[in-house]
């Protein structure tokens, strides 16, 4: 048994993307009631989120993306930079809240009141880059969480999980010169699923080489697939790298049921992972994973795989 | 889609005079595999590839630079005694396409781009080709593919495209490939977007079969031979 945090906070729900978009606050709701049914809640410790300061942010993105997001998200607005990124006058600050709510978390986790955490929070962050929102994400929310682990709490080795059916190419070309984060991605083959990037052979640049990692898969493959890349690839990986702290990006789309991507993975193979992962940590950092939502589109699914999330961590 | 957007404009080039060994090393240098042999006019005479070298010159000398009495042997050999004379060029006017289907025919990895008075413009490799069939597949930005299997008869992909469009996605590109099945085409639109579930729901109900692409193999399709 361990002492999990689950940061939710119903702020989150605020950021509405439009008619017919996936991307949408229901996803929340299912998560936060399928934890709630569980009867897991009263185990959890739960978090409100506050707002990042701005400086935090900055440690990943570029100060005129800042005002440029918050300007076109005040001025009414509905898209920013791409149809795909579908927004509301209060996504700026939904955004700020998500990334503010997982550093807090990180506080939580570095002063002994938690061991792990789940944060459920909108908007996503692993597609958006430096410069760009892409992909339905506006801040980066793992690599602030990374930075936020070197420069507040003086973490060196950040290794970064991200099962998320879609590359976060986002994250790997933030840390893709940076031997301290340790990117590990596996998702659907680049060749057909958004957003293109994340093949084999991108291993990062200059003295990043080496601590990237991709492992693409192709439509129609599932658990087998994934299970072996994951023992062949993150667990030799992490083995060598060693990471201090470990930061998932968890996006439950690669589920047979959702409609996002043509991979065919199974419930029990998330549970798995997360065990996995947790064997991982327990190795290397005793223990201290901060789990970040990225997608997951699939209403009828969500609830038991955030159950089955947050059941992992709690260890019991 | 001409050549002349795509080649290689500053061309390295040699003169038939110049010494074997000294070319290969302008070839190393420049990490090159061909280079254009031209006049003092700079009219193109000939190329000498990197191929043409290592069959001229024994393995061990380029191995072993050292080995001073072999090389002696080949000392003399000039760029014009191995060259290939008067080779197959194509103009700055021709298309990619040109380009492409003329090296899968003659089997080399570049053709010299030469105007009508015989003047070298650039060289067009490989390499060129596949930089500018990247963009024209359009894969640079980030997006989705898709893959339709429709039956090969008129107005198809005006169905296709029209329903997406109608979803305000914007496209990549969109390819049409033969599937081995007879009478069918397969369709495969890149989609500038993430959000995908929706519009492949309506191609669905609109009677069109998504294919696993797993199951497209292009080596399974028949060899294309021009011949």
């Amino acid at each position: 048994m361990r002492k999990t945090g689950f940061l939710y906070d119903e702020r989150f729900l605020l950021h509405e993307t439009g008619p017919y978009h996936p991307e949408i606050p229901e996803r929340l709701t299912a998560i936060y009631h399928g934890i709630k049914e569980s009867g897991l809640l009263p185990k959890l410790f739960c978090i409100r989120a506050q707002p990042a300061q701005r400086r935090w942010i900055e440690t990943v993105h570029d100060s005129a993306y800042i005002d440029r997001f918050g300007d076109v998200c005040f001025s009414g607005k509905k898209i920013f930079e791409h149809p795909d990124n579908q927004m509301c006058s209060n996504t700026y600050e939904t955004a700020l809240l998500a990334v503010g709510g997982i550093l807090q978390t990180i506080d939580m986790l570095m002063t002994g009141k938690i061991d792990n955490a789940f944060c459920a929070v909108r908007p996503p962050g692993h597609h958006a880059e430096r410069d760009q929102a892409m992909g339905f994400c506006y801040f980066n929310n793992v690599a602030i969480a990374a930075r936020y682990l070197q420069q507040n709490w003086q973490i060196q080795k950040v290794g970064i999980i991200d099962f998320d059916v879609h590359h976060g190419n986002g994250t790997q070309h933030i840390f893709e010169q940076d031997p301290s984060v340790f990117y590990y991605s596996i998702h659907e083959h680049p060749t057909f699923a958004y957003p293109g990037t994340g093949r084999e052979f991108e291993f990062g640049s200059g003295p990043g080489y080496g601590f990237t990692k991709n492992n693409p898969v192709l439509p129609g493959q599932g658990d087998t697939e994934y299970s072996a890349l994951v023992e062949e690839n993150l667990v030799k990986d992490f083995e060598q790298f060693q990471p201090d702290f470990v930061l998932v990006s968890a996006g439950f789309d690669g589920h047979k049921d959702d409609d996002m991507s043509d991979i065919n993975l199974t419930t029990e193979w998330y549970s798995w992972v997360m065990k996995r992962i947790m064997e991982i940590a327990d190795r290397h950092c005793n223990g201290r994973i901060i789990s970040v939502l990225e997608g997951g589109y699939c209403l009828r699914r969500l609830p038991e795989l955030a159950r089955n999330h947050v059941a992992a961590l709690l260890d019991e | 889609m001409f050549v002349s957007r795509s080649m290689t404009q500053k061309v390295i080039t040699t003169g038939p005079e110049t010494d074997v060994f000294d070319a290969y090393e302008k070839m190393l240098q420049n990490r090159i595999r061909h280079l254009p042999v031209t006049d003092a006019d700079g009219r193109l005479i000939g190329i000498v590839t990197d191929r043409d070298i290592r069959s001229a010159l024994p393995y061990s000398l380029i191995k072993d630079s050292s080995r001073k009495a072999e090389a002696e042997k080949v000392k003399d050999l000039k760029v014009m005694d191995i060259m290939t004379a008067d080779p197959k060029t194509i103009g700055p006017h021709h298309t990619l396409q040109d380009a492409l289907l003329l090296i899968q025919e003659l089997r080399v990895g570049a053709l010299p781009v030469v105007d009508k008075a015989g003047r070298l413009k650039g060289i067009i490799s490989v390499r060129d080709l596949l930089r500018a069939f990247i963009n024209v597949l359009g894969f640079g930005e980030p997006g989705t593919l898709l893959c339709v299997l429709v039956e090969d008869k008129v107005g198809q992909l005006k169905k296709i495209v029209d329903a997406i469009t109608a979803e305000g996605i914007s496209f990549g590109s969109v390819l049409v490939a033969r599937y081995f099945e007879k009478d069918k085409r397969a369709v495969f639109p890149y989609l500038l977007t993430q959000n995908v579930a929706r519009i492949k729901r309506k191609l669905k109900e609109m009677g069109y079969t998504l294919v696993d692409p797993l199951e497209w193999y292009l080596d399974e399709l028949p060899k294309y031979d021009r011949k």
